[in-house]
């Protein structure tokens, strides 16, 4: 009944539980590494779209009105708690595939970091979580190799 | 404010917060632009009240896909409270009498009355909120801050801890708002730099817009309330 699924999950907004930030839950870094062929270990991760330094007052006003990489981030990282929860293989499914073809979308319009020899395209999940008073970073996850479907010849 | 201004005060708010949602999405994979063109389309006809009824029922159909599309929210709350004020109008233009739609409606404004209080009451009961180590992780090592010098907020307990507090209070107290148009006025500005400080601090643009789009529905509830009992 895959018709039910959107009014199923149309129901957490019609009876919503407002707990904004309850818990401040382990909180996900996405890396990603070129590879030249598919058996080719990963010699370097790189950071995904790392934070910038410093936003000034008019960039932030400026975002209010068009922020579609930073909302794009955020949904990343919904994907990456979604693999790391409690979620079907379908949805960690899901969220592999949006969180790899995000990232080759990005690697299409960034040509500083990309490889031009790289053949395919992995990533990683790190989450940052605090025990005690110490913060950790733990791997949590590796993503398949995917081979990248950029055309680098155009 | 009355009934029918504020119906039509959100939906045009609405619209414009669809739009600045769907524009961001223009600009990426093909099958979400056409979802979100036809999104953009569609609130841009509300916006002008051509057909609203039947563009609602359209916007909420294509929400649905936009569900399915992302399997669950794109983003978030705000797309949750996206999905609640569409559902609340479309029921309100559907509903068979006057006292359906003001309880459609009324129901929004409950729910916008809750998104603060529920929040602050959870805040509440967590230690880690109340001796300010929650937003410092927040600031520290959360996802949230929108640039690498906003992580040093996190070496300020002091500040960290009365802005929690200041939260906590201020979304417990909001309920107390409604006692009066001009103390729930004065609540919403205080909301409103709420939610424009975090679209600064954390990015959460659309958490901005949509917020202020439920406000006509409170303003209004407010004035019926008090109507009801004087």
């Amino acid at each position: 009944m895959s018709f039910l699924k959107p009014i199923k999950l149309l129901l957490p907004a019609l009876i919503p539980s407002w707990n904004f930030f309850d818990v401040i839950a382990p909180s996900p870094r996405i890396q990603f590494s070129l590879l030249n062929s598919a058996s080719e270990s990963v010699q370097q991760w790189q950071e995904f779209r790392p934070r910038p330094a410093r936003l000034s007052f008019l960039q932030m006003l400026k975002r209010m009105l068009w922020n579609p990489k930073w909302n794009e981030s955020l949904f990343m990282v919904s994907c990456a708690e979604r693999i790391m929860g409690d979620a079907t293989q379908q949805l960690i499914q899901h969220s592999e595939n949006e969180i790899l073809k995000r990232i080759e979308n990005e690697l299409l319009h960034t040509e500083a970091t990309f490889d031009t020899t790289a053949t395919h395209l992995q990533f990683r999940l790190i989450f940052v979580k605090r025990q005690g008073t110490e913060l950790y970073e733990e791997i949590t996850f590796h993503s398949r190799i995917q081979p990248l479907a950029i055309d680098k010849t155009s | 404010m009355s009934f029918e201004i504020a119906i039509r005060l959100t939906e045009i708010l609405m619209g414009f917060a669809f739009i600045q949602q769907s524009i961001e999405h223009l600009t990426v994979f093909t099958n979400e632009r056409r979802l979100f063109l036809t999104r953009l389309i569609l609130s841009l006809l509300l916006i002008i009240g051509f057909q609203t009824a039947w563009i609602l029922l359209l916007l909420l159909l294509i929400a649905l896909a936009i569900l399915h599309r992302f399997q669950g929210p794109y983003n978030g709350g705000a797309d949750r409270m996206s999905l609640l004020i569409l559902s609340c109008l479309t029921l309100v233009h559907f509903a068979p009498s006057l006292r359906w739609q003001e309880m459609a409606f009324g129901y929004l404004a409950i729910q916008l009355i809750l998104s603060y209080f529920i929040s602050g009451w959870v805040k509440a009961t967590k230690p880690e909120w109340r001796n300010g180590r929650a937003l410092r992780d927040v600031f520290q090592f959360s996802a949230y801050p929108v640039s690498e010098h906003l992580r040093q907020w996190s070496q300020s307990p002091r500040l960290l801890l009365s802005m929690s507090w200041g939260v906590i209070l201020f979304e417990l107290l909001f309920p107390f708002s409604l006692i009066s148009s001009t103390s729930l006025t004065i609540a919403l500005i205080i909301t409103a730099s709420f939610h424009f400080s975090n679209a600064c601090l954390f990015g959460l643009n659309r958490f901005f817009w949509i917020w202020f789009t439920a406000y006509p529905s409170i303003l209004w509830f407010q004035q019926r309330m008090f109507i009801s009992f004087s």
